[in-house]
């Protein structure tokens, strides 16, 4: 079993991923922060490090690929309520994010999501606790 | 903040890449797990939602990246220890994931990669509590 994640994606234009991120309410890890990447605190045991093309390069032997033109992972995050998932969604459209879906009302889950400004996939879902749904 | 993380990767061959997981000695969560879909227990907050190409590809919008080929994202997770990340590499191995580094010994941080079956990168982290290092 792991305590932490780190969930390492690049971005093009650092100080505008910073600046997208900060506008979403996100906070960075100053320990894991510098002009390379930047430590975005999702959660208290989640992180993800946003690197510049180049950083990320040299962490694996293959070419990286446009995450406007493919996709390789959903990253998927559980909310706290179906205002949390809006709430997100419209500032991370106002900051520049693509949302290419409607929101889902499952009943037991809410979900939506965006695009963030590299292409990355992002899923926001709440999840309603058995009995409250009824 | 966000409580849980679910990381949705697509692969080839469900049933292979389930045990392949299960020989690095992961657990299912049967109530995300499906013919199509097995949800990985990674830690409390941290799942991994194994999804057959067809079905990523209605989640994705985009065309689905060929792990093999390129990478979007390389996922670190934190181990208790050195031995902890041996084990895993160890593992991983003998199951069939393509090692492409030795292992890292930063002092203060002890690391090795694979990637899975599908292609997937994973980085097995290991922080040396910092007297410890000293």
């Amino acid at each position: 079993m792991h305590k932490q994640i780190f969930v390492n994606l690049s971005v093009k234009d650092l100080p505008r991923s910073k600046e997208f991120w900060s506008s979403l309410g996100y906070r960075f890890e100053a320990k894991f922060t510098n002009d390379q990447g930047a430590c975005l605190v999702l959660g208290e045991n989640l992180f993800v490090m946003l690197l510049v093309e180049e950083f990320f390069a040299g962490f694996t032997n293959k070419p990286i690929s446009d995450a406007h033109e493919r996709t390789e992972v959903l990253n998927c995050l559980s909310c706290d309520s179906r205002e949390h998932v809006d709430s997100l969604v419209a500032k991370a459209k106002a900051a520049g994010a693509t949302t290419p879906k409607e929101p889902i009302d499952h009943g037991f889950m809410y979900a939506h999501g965006f695009h963030d400004i590299d292409g990355h996939v992002w899923e926001l879902v709440h999840m309603v606790a058995e009995g409250e749904c009824q | 903040m966000h409580k849980q993380i679910f990381v949705n990767l697509p692969v080839k061959d469900l049933a292979r890449a389930k045990e392949f997981w299960s020989s690095l000695g992961y657990s299912f969560d049967s109530k995300f797990s499906g013919e199509k879909s097995a949800c990985i227990i990674m830690g409390e907050s941290i799942l991994v939602m194994l999804l057959v190409e067809d079905l990523f590809a209605s989640f994705a919008h985009k065309p689905v990246c060929d792990a093999h080929e390129r990478v979007e994202v390389l996922h670190a997770l934190s181990c208790d220890n050195r031995e902890h990340v041996d084990t895993l590499i160890a593992k991983a191995r003998a199951a069939g994931a393509t090692i492409p580094d030795e292992a890292e010994d930063h002092g203060f941080m002890y690391a090795q990669g694979f990637y899975d079956l599908d292609g997937h990168g994973w980085n097995c982290c290991a922080w040396v509590a910092e007297a410890e290092s000293k």
